[in-house]
């Protein structure tokens, strides 16, 4: 009986102990999982306007994510709940200016040891990049209306670049841009137009991008993004080649390359526009009256020879592969097999792209070496699908024969089938 | 009576020579028979002796023979309607890919000095994953399956 109790008394003071220690451990969790004090935030959300504004917008921004707080920026102490907070002697900084804005988010963005706790890969020259653009070199000057690091990322709700509701996602670059550079009451007095965005966004460069292809060219890829600079007159064709190399090689060779620079013309730009590119047509070349050739050259000079034997070759190579083309799509439609047409075809369309950036050469004898070899090709697939028909035709003969074949060996059976009956 | 003048005409034509109307029938159904017959018999022999039309490649084809390729080099060959390529890269491992260009539709080559797969259209490059890494193609390129088949590498389309 008294071993008994005695184990009784055990089992509770065991089931006590278990209590404590979960009890302890319950609270220990609650203070690890509790944010971090920030009266910072606890104060200004309660503020209406622009003082409250900052603290609901700030746990979007990629900066509370990573785990800093209003005081990591601001200065003050977020431990303190009254408003020695936001004293000095607390380090508080306050608001920046428009101006102190670059230096203030370089205070971090520039200090390589400190930036790689958060983002080794993390650029740390954007200021100093800045400070060589447009916008930078004015704001030195007091200019209050140019763009700082907050007109374009946002603030207090600053998204990392790769996060497409970013303002400097590739899809949004363009419209970021334009809330200044579309605005030709903003602009009035800077003297530049306002209508690059309007153009871009018939540029084939726009299109590419709407389908989905963010490498596609967006305003800050041709200007930069922190070291924004309009590109001079000798670095457009650099600035276009680092995409369209071949085009920008060949045009640097070419005739035309020493006498734009001479002329001061800015190369690419001279025919393909700045902001509004769009998709070139073969027309442009040659002596058609929507040629570009003809802006400068004249019958009987050597450009409009060139003109016209290169708009020529072009013209013989695109009427050769589309006439091959319809054969063959003829010939599929009609259940023949032309693969291997189709293969031998997609050489003289490569033929065909090859001659078009070839053009930028503006030598006639290059340019015709493609296309005659695409024409070539383009007969052959031909022939391959005019063979094709043929063998369709002799297909549907011999159907249409053995057809007649069976009508008569049917007419033949009822007949002879009558004339059982009728002998019995 | 209709009865009567049939059963009269059969056997009168039945006496002597058949009549014009039963050899005329013969003629027709014979004609007929035989016709027909050539009908099913011809497409017979085409099938056993196939005209020099090309073969369709669409889910697999026989790229090349294993002894064809050497290690950093590559075989641009006809998959269904499309060019395709075959690469044999300088660790020795097989790769497959569409051979179209994801920019404009060129045909792309294996640059074996580079290691990468080079559009000579307008200089756009890909890695031997097939990822576009420079130049102006949008997307990488479709890859496909290779297979070892005794003396075959095979390249199947993915399901």
């Amino acid at each position: 009986m008294r071993i008994m109790k005695r184990s009784s008394n055990i089992n509770r003071r065991a089931r006590g102990c278990v209590i404590i220690v979960a009890v302890m451990l319950w609270a220990l969790n609650a203070v690890a999982a509790a944010p971090p004090k920030d009266s910072c935030i606890a104060c200004h959300s309660t503020l209406p306007g622009q003082y409250g504004q900052p603290a609901k917008l700030f746990s979007a921004d990629i900066h509370h994510q990573v785990g800093l707080s209003c005081a990591d920026c601001h200065g003050g102490d977020r431990n303190d709940d009254s408003m020695n907070a936001m004293s000095p002697s607390k380090g508080f900084r306050g608001a920046p200016t428009k101006a102190q804005i670059p230096e203030f988010c370089g205070r971090c963005h520039s200090d390589p040891s400190y930036m790689r706790k958060f983002n080794p890969g993390l650029r740390t020259d954007q200021v100093s990049e800045y400070l060589t653009s447009v916008h930078g070199k004015r704001l030195k000057q007091g200019d209050s209306k140019v763009a700082v690091c907050v007109d374009c990322h946002s603030v207090h709700n600053i998204r990392a670049p790769s996060d497409p509701r970013a303002p400097v996602y590739p899809t949004n670059v363009a419209e970021t841009c334009a809330r200044c550079h579309a605005d030709a009451n903003y602009m009035k007095g800077y003297r530049i137009p306002t209508n690059q965005y309007a153009l871009y966004k018939k540029s084939v460069h726009a299109a590419v991008l709407a389908g989905g292809d963010t490498s596609a060219p967006t305003c800050s890829t041709c200007h930069g993004n922190h070291g924004a600079t309009p590109p001079g007159v000798s670095s457009v064709a650099n600035v276009c080649g680092t995409c369209h190399a071949m085009n920008e090689q060949l045009f640097e060779k070419s005739p035309h390359g020493a006498a734009f620079a001479k002329m001061g013309l800015p190369g690419c730009v001279q025919c393909h526009s700045n902001h509004e590119i769009v998709k070139p047509a073969d027309s442009w070349v040659g002596t058609d009256p929507k040629s570009l050739c003809l802006t400068c050259h004249v019958k009987g000079d050597n450009g409009y020879a060139a003109a016209q034997a290169i708009g020529g070759g072009l013209d013989k190579l695109k009427a050769a592969y589309h006439d091959a083309d319809a054969v063959l799509d003829t010939a599929e439609r009609s259940g023949m097999e032309v693969s291997s047409a189709r293969v031998e075809l997609s050489s003289a369309h490569s033929d065909l792209i090859k001659a078009r950036v070839a053009v930028h050469s503006f030598n006639a004898a290059d340019v015709l070496k493609i296309t005659n070899q695409g024409v070539d090709t383009s007969h052959k697939a031909y022939e391959a699908g005019i063979a094709a028909l043929h063998e369709r035709n002799y297909r549907r003969k011999g159907l249409a024969i053995a057809l007649i074949a069976i009508v008569i060996a049917i007419s033949g059976l009822y007949f002879k089938i009558r004339q059982m009956e009728r002998s019995t | 009576m209709m009865s009567d003048t049939g059963s009269g005409k059969s056997a009168a034509g039945g006496e002597g020579k058949p009549d014009l109307g039963r050899r005329w029938v013969n003629l027709l159904l014979g004609t007929g028979i035989i016709s027909t017959i050539a009908a099913f018999i011809y497409p017979a022999i085409r099938y056993v002796i196939p005209p020099p039309v090309s073969e369709s490649t669409n889910l697999s084809v026989v790229a090349a023979k294993v002894a064809e390729l050497k290690t950093n080099s590559a075989k641009v060959f006809r998959f269904g309607s499309e060019p395709a390529i075959l690469i044999r890269a300088a660790d020795g491992q097989y790769r497959a890919f569409t051979a179209v260009c994801t920019h404009l539709g060129c045909t792309v080559q294996y640059r074996p000095d580079l290691h990468e797969i080079w559009c000579p259209c307008h200089n756009g490059t890909y890695d031997l994953q097939g990822r576009n890494i420079s130049g102006p193609p949008p997307r990488p390129l479709a890859q496909f399956q290779v297979h070892i088949q005794g003396e075959d590498i095979v390249v199947v389309r993915n399901a």
